[in-house]
């Protein structure tokens, strides 16, 4: 493939390269910029963190994740290129060191270029936007300081980057006419979206992608529409729009994305991705089971919708046919009755142990209906159908909750593994349903409201 | 000048007279632009000419022998070089401060995931490719794999009085077992080494923490001299006992080096520093305490069970602080060592304290319980004259102000289990202590006008030796510090400490502000004055009624050496650093969810260099302590050993949202005359000693219930709860 994409403020054009090139190989390997890191090659530490710039802004991306030909057409700025030419630190580099946020410093690079981006777009929300930044030295309350310090100094002007024209690319299609015409004739090929599962088949499992079809310069597959019946979301949204859409809509959903991977993850991550790999602890498909969602799949010229829970055949398995693709998810517009509950062992930047989403319809103390859905719980993401059967028409009370709780054992066996054990599972799932309720009832506290 | 000066008797204050002004305060480090703009070159990030790539081939089986590696499998690969065997490769990492060869197995496979021979390929790819695609064949043995099923050796007891006597008469009584998994360093850069021969002389360049040590564990490795040997570490992107010894990836590089002919350079992947880096034993252990029913503690026992792999001398020394925390009549402190097939163990940040004090801190937390008292009574109640098993007194200990001073800042007293929505919120504290050492250590100062240069081959792994030798070199000098260079982690230079159990600046800092006294003498001398009534400051010289200039007092250079080493104060006196902790958490009654509020550490560590690199040394700790209370565990496999958390994402070092806003550090003045001549204690390992039980005790004010098996992670806080009722 033939690239061409800014960096550091200076064009690049790269031809014959190869698909599962990563960023951060090309980066220290080939252009000696060794000051981005890499602290896991998978995602998970954000040592190699990089601002990326397109029409839609700037956003940090980890560079071990991020294939290089993913980078047409934008502008990629690594730590070499946030201190001005002249060797002038960046307001966040100066802070760094005076309020010593740098100790080994090898996690450092990372964070300049996430505490740059965020200065940049004025975003002052730090321990979000530092996240996907781990630090083994400092105990973070260092850095925190130094991004507050460096919150309100004037943005340096060579931050603001200007994205060269891309030219046309056969391995990645600008419209969903195009993708559905090749996918068609590739059902083989590899559909790369954000890359941030993807990537780790390469970086992790060293498998070579023969003729992926890269998704990002698709716009159809990025459009969000909300009508008075439906929101539908284009499946190549990333997580970051899904979370600022979400807020307005349904913000128990927002605000279990906040916990979804990392800033960095949510940047490059699709909703359409998560959806489609079909994972059984994907974050998403839990909500959006309760939420009523439909799927929009699409094959050539032929189009079907389905009920996404329908989607979900096994372990591993979807209601996918080669050559077929995810276009969109639309969300009936309703109430909003949902909550979203993610539980893991650490609470940022952790794969769910159990995550439930719960969408409960009352009226006059008596339940009209009842949605519920989990990821962790089983090979798919699955709605707990015996729970919600015992709920129906039942007065909302706490009598109620004590009464269903053996249906519980009906939808889910979950399995013991690392994450947690299967009664702690299947325990948790009861307890989230009385969250619910208290909540529903005012009794009940948010994860975050309880630290000053 | 190359006496060796020992610590004998106490020392005077000199670093409390001199005039410059700059020890203590919160310096900015001088590296720090460096690392901010990421040009630090660490090892990995050396551009290297005509360098070959090699990727560490591991073991797929837990015990046996390689039977056959079929090198035709990836001889067609683009790009390979060789497969490199040879009998100098190393198991694993050496032990800390081993300065020997670490075990070379030939070809025997003592656990999964043991190096067994290295992939050299022209590219990274290529290398980590063909490692994965090599045919290798094995033939296999047993091998226990769990503590429960390895062989046991138990040492002799440590203990004074009659241990068993005095519990059995105890008026209350506590008997508790609390189980700790296994751990590891997790330090941000991965292990690398670059090795390049000319002659018969090698440079190699790697991520190390103890440059003294590891040249000769480097030459014993090889088979050289250690006059052959050089190695280069300027950068360490963090250690935490993972870099204390030469591990395997750097005796690869070296030896394929040699047999290629030319550079070779080995980076470990994430998954590959979990393998085969040393992980701090998982722990079972067993405390009894005796007291009266006023809360006098009459019997304390701590027995703990580790593991390690055959042939590793160490042995997490998990009853280390309970041996010198509190007074009783009867105390007994066993250990017994599992022999299991799995990747071998050792020093991780506090090994002793960071576990052993989650389980002795509780049992004193609960044992108050027990007695309807206050856990802060409890503890001040007890603190022992002098050394409980030995009878040394202690050298300068504050440990009851810590407590004291800590839970009047805290608000211990208002301490009520209060009940936010479904949280539960409850505070805990604990007692911190982290004995403190010095090792042999020497640096050189030069002096050259008004510029100073340090040299010392002790490392900067992020906690700030480039910071605080400048520091000490200015203050004795009368030089701003930008005026003092420090040169370190270079072998060529003289061989100091090296960072490990927190005697670094220690160590590396009385050696230097030997030397740098040694040039006063030097300067006095020139001055003519008597050295006494020398004065330093801003690049001048004060005394006999004369001020001139260094400048023009020290045209041509003058150089100064000097060596420390411990003496009879270490035996006469007892030093430790101490401290206290205090946590508010709120745990979920539905969920278990447990969220740290606020942390407080008040710490009493000697003389503080650099009160900003302290207060983060501090911090970091305490971050430790909560990853230890609450998310950090490595799982083996229970049927071949292999580990199964061997990334970021499924071994949970504390992320920020983990992190309270409200994490605050307190050092009380303090000078330790019989540590050093600087005054100092360890920093780097008492924040995290002790932390993670205030947590854990907080968990069980909240809740009313105890976990004995940690971290406490929701399910177990769960089950908890559940078993209540």
């Amino acid at each position: 493939m033939n690239i061409t994409f800014l960096l550091n403020g200076r064009e690049v054009a790269l031809t014959d390269v190869s698909p599962t090139l990563t960023l951060l190989d090309w980066l220290r390997d080939t252009r000696g910029l060794t000051g981005t890191k890499e602290g896991c090659n998978e995602g998970d530490c954000g040592a190699c963190t990089v601002m990326v710039t397109d029409e839609r802004g700037a956003r940090a991306l980890n560079a071990c994740i991020l294939f290089v030909p993913q980078l047409d057409g934008k502008a990629v700025r690594t730590v070499e290129g946030i201190a001005q030419v002249d060797g002038t630190l960046h307001p966040v580099q100066q802070a760094m060191v005076a309020h010593h946020g740098s100790q080994c410093g090898f996690c450092t690079p990372g964070f300049v270029v996430s505490m740059a981006t965020a200065q940049l777009n004025g975003d002052t929300g730090h321990d979000d936007a530092l996240a996907g930044n781990l630090c083994r030295c400092t105990g973070y309350a260092p850095i925190i300081r130094a991004a507050q310090a460096a919150e309100n100094q004037p943005v340096p002007a060579h931050m603001t980057d200007a994205p060269p024209a891309a030219a046309a690319n056969p391995h990645a299609p600008e419209t969903a006419d195009a993708l559905a015409a090749l996918y068609a004739a590739q059902p083989d090929a590899v559909l790369v979206a954000g890359a941030t599962d993807v990537g780790l088949w390469v970086t992790k499992q060293l498998r070579d992608l023969s003729a992926p079809i890269f998704l990002n310069r698709c716009r159809d597959l990025q459009q969000i529409e909300v009508t008075d019946k439906a929101i539908r979301i284009g499946a190549g949204v990333t997580m970051d729009r899904v979370r600022a859409l979400m807020t307005d809509h349904h913000p128990s959903y927002a605000e279990m994305i906040r916990r979804y991977g990392s800033t960095q993850v949510r940047n490059a991550a699709t909703i359409g991705g998560n959806v489609a790999n079909g994972s059984p602890i994907g974050d998403n498909p839990p909500a959006l089971i309760a939420l009523n969602a439909s799927l929009h799949l699409r094959h050539g010229d032929t189009r079907r919708a389905l009920q996404i829970a329908d989607f979900f055949l096994d372990y591993g398995k979807q209601d996918r046919a080669p050559g077929e693709f995810l276009e969109a998810i639309s969300i009936p517009r309703q109430p909003d009755r949902l909550r979203v509950y993610k539980l893991s062992k650490r609470f940022d930047q952790d794969i769910s142990a159990v995550c439930g989403a719960f969408a409960i319809t009352t009226e006059n103390g008596r339940v009209t209906g009842a949605r519920i859905a989990f990821g962790g719980m089983a090979g798919i993401p699955k709605r707990a159908r015996a729970v919600e059967a015992a709920l129906q028409g039942k007065p909302w009370t706490e009598a109620t909750l004590e009464a269903v709780r053996d249906a519980w054992a009906e939808d889910f066996q979950p399995l013991s593994d690392m994450r947690a054990s299967a009664s702690y599972r299947l325990e948790a799932a009861r307890n989230m349903l009385s969250r619910y309720f208290l909540e529903d009832s005012g009794g009940a506290s948010s994860v975050l409201e309880v630290r000053p | 000048m190359k006496d060796t000066f020992t610590m004998d008797c106490p020392q005077p204050r000199l670093l409390d007279e001199t005039h410059q002004g700059v020890i203590g305060t919160g310096m900015d480090r001088p590296d720090g632009p460096q690392k901010v703009s990421g040009t630090a070159p660490y090892t990995a990030d050396n551009p290297t000419e005509g360098v070959a790539h090699g990727a560490l081939v591991r073991a797929t089986v837990t015990r046996g022998r390689v039977a056959g590696i079929d090198r035709a499998s990836i001889a067609n690969l683009p790009g390979v070089i060789d497969v490199i065997t040879d009998p100098r490769m190393t198991r694993n990492p050496a032990q800390g401060m081993a300065g020997e060869a670490p075990v070379q197995p030939g070809d025997a496979v003592h656990y999964h995931g043991q190096p067994i021979a290295l992939v050299v390929a022209e590219t990274f790819e290529a290398a980590r490719d063909a490692a994965q695609r090599l045919k290798v064949t094995y033939t296999t043995e047993n091998a226990a794999v769990t503590p429960e099923n390895g062989e046991h050796e138990v040492g002799e007891p440590d203990a004074a009085g009659d241990f068993q006597r005095a519990f059995d008469s105890a008026e209350v009584q506590l008997d508790r077992e609390y189980t700790t998994p296994s751990q590891v360093s997790a330090a941000m850069e991965p292990h690398a080494a670059i090795a390049e021969w000319k002659g018969n002389e090698v440079t190699l360049r790697a991520a190390q923490q103890m440059v003294r040590f590891n040249k000769a564990e480097l030459a014993d490795t090889l088979g050289i001299d250690e006059s052959q040997v050089r190695i280069l570490s300027p950068f360490v992107g963090g250690g935490f006992g993972s870099k204390l010894g030469l591990g395997p990836e750097a005796a690869a590089a070296c030896i394929a080096s040699q047999k290629l002919g030319r550079p070779v350079r080995v980076v470990m992947p994430r998954q590959t520093v979990f393998d085969c880096v040393l992980r701090r034993s998982e722990t079972k252990q067993r405390v009894r305490l005796g007291a009266t029913k006023d809360g006098r503690l009459t019997a304390i026992s701590h027995d703990d069970q580790v593991s390690n792999l055959d042939g590793e001398g160490f042995a997490e020394p998990t009853s280390q602080a309970s041996q010198f925390l509190y007074g009783a009549d009867g105390l007994s402190f066993t250990q017994t060592v599992a022999r299991i097939a799995a990747t071998p163990a050792g020093s991780v940040r506090a090994p002793g304290e960071a576990v052993g004090m989650l389980a002795f801190e509780s049992a004193v937390d609960e044992l108050a319980q027990e007695l309807g008292m206050d856990p802060l009574e409890l503890r001040l109640k007890n603190i022992p004259a002098t050394h409980p098993l030995d009878g040394r007194p202690y050298s300068v200990r504050r440990l009851a102000d810590c407590l004291t001073g800590g839970a009047e800042r805290f608000g211990w007293k208002d301490r009520a289990v209060k009940r936010e929505g479904d949280w539960l919120v409850g505070m805990g504290m604990a007692s911190a202590a982290r004995s403190n050492m010095l090792v042999k250590s020497a640096a050189r100062v030069r002096l050259t006008g008004d510029r100073a240069v340090v040299e010392t081959d002790m490392t900067d792994i992020g906690t700030g030796t480039y910071a605080i030798l400048a520091q000490i070199t200015a203050e004795m000098l009368g030089l701003p510090p930008a005026q003092v260079e420090v040169r370190l982690g270079d072998s060529d230079l003289p061989g100091a400490s090296g960072s490990g159990g927190s005697f670094g600046a220690n160590s590396a800092g009385s050696a230097t502000f030997l030397a740098a006294k040694d040039l006063r003498g030097q300067i006095a001398e020139r001055l003519g004055c008597a050295v006494d009534d020398l004065t330093l400051q801003d690049g001048r010289a004060r005394g006999a009624n004369r001020e001139v200039a260094l400048s023009e007092l020290v045209e041509a250079e003058l150089t100064a050496e000097a060596t420390i080493e411990a003496g009879e104060t270490a035996e006469t006196h007892f030093s430790s650093g101490f401290g206290a902790h205090f946590a508010e958490v709120a745990v979920n009654e539905w969920t278990g969810e447990v969220r740290v509020r606020r942390m407080l550490g008040v710490m009493a560590m000697g003389r503080i260099l650099n009160e900003k690199t302290a207060r983060s040394q501090a911090i970091g700790g305490m971050v430790w302590g909560i990853g230890g209370a609450l998310t950090e565990e490595m799982v083996n496999d229970s049927r071949d050993g292999h580990v199964v958390t061997r990334d970021l994402a499924n071994y949970h070092v504390a992320a920020h949202a983990d992190v309270p806003r409200d994490m605050q550090v307190v050092f009380l003045e303090e000078r330790d005359d019989w540590a050093n001549p600087i005054q100092t204690k360890g920093i780097g390992e008492l924040g995290i000693s002790g932390a993670g039980a205030a947590v854990l005790n907080a968990i069980a004010h909240a809740t009313g219930v105890r976990i004995y098996d940690f971290p406490a992670t929701p399910d177990k806080v769960i089950a908890a709860l559940e078993a209540k009722g």
